[in-house]
């Protein structure tokens, strides 16, 4: 029976080719944009979200109580073993790294700055967030003695330095004394993370101990899990065993990039909306007309004792048809183009140099989400399905003698 | 002849002409809305970042925007005031002086900015005052008494009344030093600047940081704000070459470069729709001809060549484009000019958007005829387009073909 | 502490090495940084600012113990009298009579210039010693004086890439000391004249620093020095914080 019924709306899409051929175009065309859309929209906020946790906020944070609001050396964290035992067994955590911060001072003999020095231990950080990966310019690396510094690319125009070039980085250490030392740039940063960028002094964790006088504690530990799902759950836990300190997720950190998560979503839901319901319209006038076409022909057939039902099966086929077939050609080729993004990147900057300036990538790598997919078939089912609704109440309505009588 | 021809072949085709009218009508109108709705949000934000404080016009020593030392000031206070209030289209206008100095409430010292400004003016040219949190908002008169921002006096640890010290340079490297009482505090939601901001009286200021006939800035409100860049350039003449006068688009290179780049991903997500409108205009059209194939047939039966025929069906579907680009740039038009009055916020989101320091939760779109007329242009060039492919297919007919086509 | 005495270990083994490769600059610069720092100082300081648009004139009271305490009072321009400063080896605070505070100078400003001369607060307050610091090697000899050229030790936190000193035989002391950045360009000079006897000890009494970068033309910070006592008893009731505030009058 419904092999019959297929048959029947087959044969009809094929005699308007042109019509038929043209509508699974549009379809497929605006699928095809859609997910080109979704896919590189999202890879640019991912990517600057992935910068913030990968070089700074981790998914979660740990601050002594009181750090964020008055940095002091006084306030680190202190009972590291704890935590580091904690972090270490818990098996939702991928990694944490800990890092030592203090503001400071960088001069040379023509500029000085305050900046952000940063005590790191580079393997660890490697691991932790591939921090290798944003190396701007020369090596990953402090040098053989500790006597290395890497720096943000945007720090380094401002103090017109090079790699090799002396910088003094002079804070304060936990006696309240201003100690200073000179470092030698080995390598210069591009994070995208703007603060980063701008601001940091990477120097190793064991000679900024010394350069501050500080035996123990760290002021942040940024852990990164396997899974996103679990952040609130592990801050929880976080909160709870260790109540004193001040656990924040990356959002929390950066609200602004949550902000462009949740706009991007919000833009992406009018957009997908707002093209379905463009297309819906194509589909709609073209279902119409082929309904209206043939209102002599369904007329005889229903004259003949054929059910309505089957009628509207016939239609509903057509229409499930040309949707279908669209919505495969435009996975399809959506796919294809979004794969390609994510394998070679989409190289934007032609278009603006702004991409520099504000902490994005200028190459976006796409994503790829089921979930387009899902939404697209859903969309794409629900529009093919609207459409065809008035046409078949126009059919119902004519009595099939008036619609055989009509040319 | 054709006009008549076509004429009478829209009224004919009630429900062609009815779905093309709606579609382009539809499509023209969201464009035009999208586009206003786009340009309205970034002129916004553009906006409110230039009135919380930078200001649209900034007059600066030569050299202070590059290096903002006290060797590249404004020395002559008295001049450029007298030269500004010369130059016609200027609303209002003011001098700052901005330091940097050490905030201090107990032994510990946080750097910070302290600006002194003209209270009353200043109301004009930015949102200091109507940030107001709580006490009171600066008066001309005022002597040790600062107006603070919110997450400022939150550091220092200090709240209405209490009393904080600073220490910095005065503008001859002299010391600086004096007791402040805080008058009020504000918040604009930018919490950089409410961290590390705060505002005295300038002629108090003056005193204290032997800054008098001196300012860092004058910050200059144009009559009509648009024409900030033009008014700089009559500013930056009438005032000479030792100082530099730079209008919003200048000083806030930055952002100006943030919003093209979104409106470069809004023309993005537009072509993927014109794609799409595009399409369905198509297949649209390519209804209503191949619903019209006998009469194309018995046309050219009759004699009437290609040519002819293409050129009833372009007129026909220009006719229709037209139609529907006035109706739907009058829609759009109309929606872009009554959200403009009546912006549309985001109330939901409203505390959120400030706790992440975005000031605004109320959109306004942008009205603006030209580029309406323009959005309107590309409608009616994309419709006529879109209607080419089947016009030309429809000719190909041999003319017994297209009489027998079913 | 312990970066300290990794410093004096590096020190010390240069300080060996230096006596067979180098020539006698080591010599001819430590009895300089002997001469130009008195077990303690008590001096009247002037100091003229002049930049393009102004010039003004400071004095004050200066009382130090080595190079690592000092108290600075600030006698005149009348506005700014009794303002006070003490330095305790790298920490620096200020007392400000009008306002009846004392501020600790955090590190950020550390390298702000100091009331508006060409020296900065980090001239005055970093320990920095030539001998500590520096490596020297000998130029050349003339028949009034030395030039010696001092290349900052690895680890020494300053700023210069190269600096060019004079040297006059007579007084081991210097007369000229260009300050060079990495890249060999000169950014600023200072000039020592005017050698007064005080007591037993000959010290310059004028310094004129000419900072040579672009954007400071025309500037040129002098100091003068007057009323001299050196290596006499400085009571060390001027290096504490309360000092501050009691001999700020």
């Amino acid at each position: 029976m419904f092999k019959t019924t297929f048959k029947i709306a087959w044969a009809s899409l094929v005699r308007r080719r042109t019509r038929s051929v043209l509508l699974i175009l549009m379809i497929a065309v605006s699928l095809w944009g859609l997910l080109f859309m979704e896919g590189i929209y999202d890879g640019m906020t991912e990517q600057m979200i992935n910068n913030a946790i990968r070089s700074d906020s981790g998914h979660l944070s740990l601050f002594g109580e009181g750090y964020r609001l008055d940095p002091d050396l006084s306030k680190w964290v202190m009972d590291i073993d704890a935590l580091d035992t904690f972090l270490a067994s818990d098996t939702r955590v991928k990694s944490h790294v800990m890092r030592l911060k203090q503001d400071g001072l960088v001069a040379t003999a023509h500029y000085s700055r305050g900046v952000a020095i940063f005590g790191v231990n580079l393997d660890e950080e490697e691991k932790h967030g591939k921090m290798a990966g944003y190396l701007h310019r020369g090596e990953f690396s402090f040098g053989k003695r500790d006597r290395g510094a890497i720096i943000g690319f945007k720090l380094a125009e401002k103090l017109q330095v090079r790699i090799g070039s002396k910088i003094i980085l002079s804070a304060q250490d936990s006696q309240g004394e201003v100690s200073a030392a000179a470092l030698k740039v080995i390598g210069i940063l591009k994070t995208n993370n703007m603060s980063l960028d701008e601001n940091a002094v990477f120097m190793s964790g064991k000679r900024m101990r010394k350069l501050l006088t500080a035996k123990d504690g760290v002021s942040q530990i940024a852990v990164i899990l396997y899974d996103e799902l679990n952040i609130p759950e592990l801050q929880g836990d976080l909160k709870k065993e260790f109540p004193h300190l001040d656990v924040q997720r990356w959002d929390e950190l950066y609200p602004a990039l949550l902000q462009s998560r949740i706009m991007m979503e919000g833009f992406n839901l009018v957009t997908n909306l707002l093209i379905f319901c463009v297309a819906a319209l194509g589909i709609f006038g073209v279902m119409l007309v082929s309904v209206l076409e043939r209102l002599r022909e369904f007329g005889i057939m229903l004259a003949i004792g054929t059910r309505f039902s089957q009628v509207s099966t016939i239609i509903f086929t057509e229409s499930f048809c040309l949707g279908f077939i669209g919505f495969c050609l435009g996975s399809l080729i959506g796919f294809v183009t979004l794969y390609y993004f994510k394998i070679n990147g989409l190289d934007l900057s032609v278009f603006s140099d702004a991409f520099e300036e504000f902490g994005m990538d200028a190459v976006t790598y796409a994503i790829i989400r089921p979930s387009y997919f899902i939404m697209a078939l859903a969309a794409v089912f629900l529009a093919t399905f609207f459409s065809v609704l008035f046409p078949l109440r126009i059919l119902k309505k004519t009595k099939p003698i008036d619609a055989i009588n009509t040319i | 002849m054709f006009l008549k021809l076509a004429l009478r072949n829209i009224a004919a085709y009630k429900k062609r002409t009815i779905v093309t009218l709606l579609l382009t009508t539809i499509t023209t109108g969201l464009l035009v809305f999208s586009t206003a709705w786009m340009d309205g949000s970034h002129q916004t934000m553009i906006k409110n970042a230039v009135e919380i404080y930078p200001g649209h016009i900034q007059i600066t020593g030569k050299d202070f925007r590059e290096k903002p030392s006290f060797d590249n000031l404004i020395f002559e206070a008295a001049i450029i005031q007298e030269k500004l209030s010369q130059i016609d289209g200027i609303n209002y206008f003011a001098s700052r002086f901005e330091s940097f100095v050490l905030f201090s409430a107990d032994e510990k010292a946080v750097g910070g900015m302290l600006t002194g400004i003209e209270p009353e003016q200043e109301k004009y040219l930015s949102r200091l005052a109507s940030s107001l949190l709580k006490g009171e908002y600066l008066t001309q008169g005022d002597t040790n008494q600062v107006y603070i921002g919110h997450e400022f006096a939150k550091r220092l640890k200090i709240d209405l009344g209490d009393e904080v010290a600073f220490v910095g340079n005065g503008a001859d490297y002299s010391f600086a030093a004096d007791n402040l009482t805080v008058k009020g505090i504000f918040q604009t939601g930018l919490y950089g600047f409410d961290a590390g901001s705060a505002f005295i009286a300038k002629k108090y200021f003056d005193q204290i940081m032997a800054a008098e006939n001196y300012a860092t800035h004058f910050i200059v409100l144009p009559k009509r704000t648009e024409k900030a860049e033009e008014l700089a350039v009559e500013i930056s003449r009438v005032i000479g070459p030792d100082y530099q006068s730079a209008s919003w688009n200048q000083i806030m290179a930055d952002l100006v470069k943030a919003m093209q780049l979104d409106s470069l991903f809004g023309y993005i997500t537009l072509g993927v729709i014109f794609i799409v409108i595009f399409f369905v205009i198509m297949i649209y059209t390519l209804l209503t001809v191949f619903a019209r194939i006998h009469e194309i047939g018995i046309l050219r039966a009759i004699g009437t060549t290609p040519q002819q025929i293409l050129a009833m069906l372009l007129l026909e579907s220009s006719l229709l484009a037209l139609i529907s680009v006035i109706i739907g740039g009058l829609i759009g038009g109309y929606f872009a000019y009554y959200f403009q009055l009546n912006p549309i916020v985001f109330s939901g989101y409203e505390e959120q958007f400030k706790q992440y320091g975005l000031a605004v939760s109320a959109m306004p779109t942008a009205f603006a005829p030209l580029v309406i007329f323009r959005d309107m242009l590309v409608m009616f060039v994309l419709s006529v387009l879109s209607t080419l492919y089947p016009i030309i297919k429809i000719n190909q007919y041999r003319p017994v073909e297209a009489m027998r086509h079913v | 502490m312990k970066q300290k005495l990794f410093c004096f270990f590096i020190l010390f083994s240069l300080f060996l090495f230096s006596h067979s490769f180098a020539g006698p600059a080591d010599d001819i610069i430590k009895k300089v940084e002997e001469n130009l720092n008195g077990k303690t100082a008590v001096m009247t300081i002037s100091m003229d600012v002049k930049t393009k648009r102004a010039k003004r004139t400071m004095k004050m009271d200066s009382y130090s113990i080595g190079n690592k305490k000092s108290f600075i009072k600030i006698l005149y321009p009348g506005k700014d009298k009794g303002i006070t400063f003490l330095k305790i080896d790298n920490t620096m605070w200020q007392y400000v009579p009008r306002i009846e505070k004392t501020i600790k100078i955090p590190a950020s400003m550390m390298l702000q210039s100091w009331m508006g001369s060409d020296f900065t607060n980090d001239d005055l307050v970093r320990e920095s010693s030539i001998t500590e610091d520096y490596t020297s090697n000998f130029l050349e000899e003339t028949e009034s004086g030395y030039k010696v050229e001092l290349l900052p030790n690895e680890d020494a936190a300053v700023v210069w890439g190269k600096i060019i000193m004079e040297i006059s035989k007579e007084y081991y002391l210097p007369t000229t000391v260009h300050y060079f950045d990495e890249d060999d360009i000169l950014i600023r000079e200072l000039i020592y004249t005017d050698v007064q006897p005080f007591g037993e000890r000959f010290y310059p009494t004028t310094w004129l620093m000419l900072p040579k970068e672009k954007d400071k033309e025309g500037h040129e910070t002098i100091v003068e020095i007057s009323n001299a006592v050196f290596d006499g008893d400085v009571s060390e009731s001027y290096f504490t914080k309360r000092a501050l505030k009691r001999y700020s009058d």
